[in-house]
């Protein structure tokens, strides 16, 4: 019997993480006598900051079970996914994948979705695509880890998560073991604490087919490569994308086959009352996201924004530009649209996003240094309590 | 007897006046795969938009080449052709002269295209000098060589390149119990070196990407100029350099401000600073370099001590070298001697 867990992060935040809870897994089942494997998606790499990547783990009773099942190129019905942080819900867009994945996609009938979140099951639902068969959500109560990539900042993200799977598949490990695996490694009682409490604190809900947000994931087909140019080529990108009513303004064309749905962990939010319209963040956004409105306004174009903060970053008017967490959006609508059909209401929306600290507040863990570090005595406080 | 050279024309792209005067389009636009608050995109979108439409680029291999033209997958409107890590010089000579043959053949029509070859630090400052050298020996050709330098093989998740900076954490230099520097070494000036060899390259300058305007009439003046010429441009890089995405401009900011990058433009052998640059030049105190760092986890493990040697470096360039940031050697007692003579034979003979 073979048992297969998907861990899907944040490229480069949180590739330490990946590896840390797929290695976990193998060696816990090593303790039950079985065998393992713990490996990344090659496609994912060179991973880039932000942009899904996946890092997996398969087990199974003897070596050529195991063999056997490596024998694709990726698990493709895992018995849980995990998803370390909630925004991932919205779906995968990754390097290697062409289009948006379902968080669930790759899960099995049956099978488990493990997300560290602050949401409810109920909101996260908004997220998850649906999906044919049955399936479960499972919620794990705590904010996305920013443990990083170089300096390693210990939130027990890791135990917490392995201690969840022994709960959720203990087909494919057991607590006993884990907690075995995780003193073997790290001979630290806190994190098999950690496990232990997420082990008994981690929640189901089952989700049936009809539940789960009903848009279709946007895909396409690319051309093979024979379908393709004398050498190779393919063709440029047109300069400009026409827009009815928008004269005087200016949408630049963009690339149909990379956006940037499921890069974010944030979006701005835009005041265009007390924009002054300087140019800054249209300027310095690296991902050219601005779209040119006939007012002269800039409007945060959510297909090509990636959530680096940079307008933000530059703006020289207060609270004009504020990057709220993207777990509190439904949508990837034009916010200058909304505030040109009804100015009230937008105003409204906007004190909402901005003011609502609890559900938006969100950054990337190490926006000054030490602010981490200090912050994950707190969260492993409150994790082993 | 010289034979006079044939030189064709450049397109005449003037300075843009100010942020409000910068044209709307983009010709690098969206939908790349690059991380969160990449700084080299935005090179490439405020170069490409300098440039403007009649343009062709070259790149070598790099984050700016697999993140932006992954397969079927581009975010590129202008044409846009991939070249070998180290070729970015042979690729730049190569377009130049294929273009200008087929415009005297008639093939093509005849106008001013703008050639850019761009490279990144490993490609440019470690495999691709030799042809980037060679490449600005050629007064006959116009094109523009621009090195983006993020300080690392960022694209291969962070290998140590010969432009990283003194102690950088990087995937070779991880910092240890035994060992708190791995990287000793200190990083080379391009742009100065590739001034001070090619007397045939009538444009050299420094660039940063938080300056924008700046940036691009710089990119505008090295495609106007005619011949050969170099942008050497410092991008923060939140992957390699490992900070939050939402401080790229910041950081750009605060490389200048604290002296570690000098912005200068060398124009037909005449240097000259510009930007903030500028009043440090002439004395004006520069940020602590510290302010600099901290804000870096790969100086994360830095004590006082190798900040303060940091500092010392900086301090050392802007006031003993020949030329901060470009000409990292000083002038001999026997120099300076002369010099002074002449210079009292100056005043004597004015006297």
């Amino acid at each position: 019997m073979t048992g297969s867990i998907e861990v899907v992060y944040r490229g480069i935040f949180q590739k330490t993480l990946g590896q840390r809870i797929t290695r976990g897994i193998v060696l816990a089942a090593v303790k039950e006598g079985k065998v393992g494997i713990s490996f990344g998606r090659y496609g994912d790499s060179p991973e880039r900051n932000g942009i899904p990547a996946k890092s997996f783990a398969v087990v199974a009773d003897n070596e050529e079970d195991l063999q056997t099942y490596l024998s694709r190129y990726e698990p493709t019905d895992n018995d849980v996914t995990v998803a370390v942080d909630d925004t991932l819900c919205k779906g995968v867009e990754s390097w290697a994948w062409y289009g948006l994945q379902p968080i669930n996609k790759l899960t099995q009938p049956g099978g488990v979705v493990l997300t560290t979140s602050m949401q409810s099951p109920e909101e996260l639902l908004e997220d998850c695509h649906r999906k044919d068969t049955e399936w479960s959500l499972a919620v794990l109560k705590g904010i996305a880890s920013f443990s990083g990539l170089w300096v390693y900042k210990d939130d027990h993200t890791d135990v917490r998560v392995l201690g969840a799977i022994a709960r959720l598949a203990p087909h494919v490990v057991k607590l006993e073991s884990v907690e075995a695996a995780i003193q073997d490694e790290w001979q630290d009682e806190l994190k098999v604490t950690s496990a232990r409490k997420a082990y008994e604190r981690v929640e189901t809900r089952k989700v049936g087919p009809d539940e789960g947000n009903p848009e279709k994931p946007y895909e396409f087909q690319l051309p093979k490569w024979w379908e393709m140019k004398e050498g190779l080529v393919i063709p440029g990108i047109p300069v400009k994308q026409d827009v009815e009513g928008w004269e005087g303004g200016y949408r630049p064309g963009r690339n149909p086959t990379f956006k940037k749905f499921a890069t974010r962990t944030m979006r701005p939010v835009i005041d265009f009352e007390i924009c002054t319209k300087c140019t800054l963040c249209w300027l310095q956004c690296p991902d050219s996201c601005f779209d040119v409105t006939p007012t002269g306004h800039y409007d945060a174009n959510m297909e090509a924004c990636c959530g680096c903060g940079v307008c933000e970053a530059v703006c020289p008017v207060e609270k004009c530009v504020t990057m709220v967490n993207e777990a509190a959006f439904g949508d990837n609508a034009s916010q200058f649209e909304m505030y040109e059909k009804d100015t009230d209401t937008y105003k409204s929306w906007l004190k909402g996003k901005i003011e609502d600290k609890v559900t938006t507040d969100r950054y990337h863990g190490f926006q000054l240094r030490g602010k981490y570090e200090e912050e994950v005595q707190e969260i492993i406080r409150e994790v082993t309590k | 007897m010289a034979t006079e050279l044939t030189v064709l024309p450049t397109q005449n792209l003037e300075a843009f006046k100010g942020v409000k005067k910068l044209t709307v389009e983009e010709y690098f636009t969206s939908g790349h795969r690059t991380c969160q608050g990449c700084e080299s995109a935005l090179v490439m979108k405020l170069m490409a938009k300098a440039a403007g439409p009649r343009t062709v680029i070259l790149g070598s291999t790099g984050c700016m080449y697999v993140a932006n033209t992954t397969y079927y997958s581009t975010s590129w409107v202008v044409p846009w052709m991939h070249t070998q890590l180290g070729s970015s010089g042979s690729a730049a000579v190569g377009t130049a002269a294929g273009l200008k043959v087929l415009m005297r053949k008639n093939r093509i029509k005849q106008e001013p295209i703008n050639v850019i070859a761009f490279c990144g630090d490993g490609g440019g400052a470690d495999m691709g000098l030799s042809s980037i050298s060679a490449a600005l020996t050629y007064p006959e050709y116009n094109f523009l060589i621009l090195m983006y330098d993020n300080e690392s093989y960022a694209n291969t998740d962070i290998q140590l390149s010969s432009m990283t900076p003194y102690g950088a954490n990087t995937t070779f230099s991880p910092p240890g119990k035994a060992r708190r520097i791995l990287h000793k070494r200190w990083k080379k000036n391009v742009a100065g070196m590739l001034a001070a060899g090619h007397p045939e390259c009538r444009y050299v300058a420094t660039v940063d990407a938080s300056y924008a305007l700046e940036m691009m009439n710089r990119i505008r003046k090295a495609l106007t100029i005619g011949g050969p010429t170099f942008i050497h441009s410092l991008d923060p890089c939140p992957k390699g350099w490992d900070y939050d995405p939402i401080q790229s401009h910041d950081l750009g900011e605060l490389a200048v401000e604290t002296g570690v990058w000098p912005l200068f433009e060398i124009e037909d052998g005449v240097l000259k600073f510009y930007g903030k640059s500028k009043g440090i030049a002439q004395g004006r105190k520069r940020k602590p370099v510290r302010e600099y760092l901290l804000r870096q986890g790969r100086f994360a493990h830095f004590t006082d001590e190798d900040i303060e040697y940091f500092q010392k470096k900086i301090d050392l360039m802007w006031d003993r070298w020949l030329i901060p940031g470009a000409v990292c050697i000083e002038m001999g007692d026997d120099i300076r001697k002369q010099l002074a003579r002449a210079e009292q034979e100056v005043a004597a003979a004015e006297a």
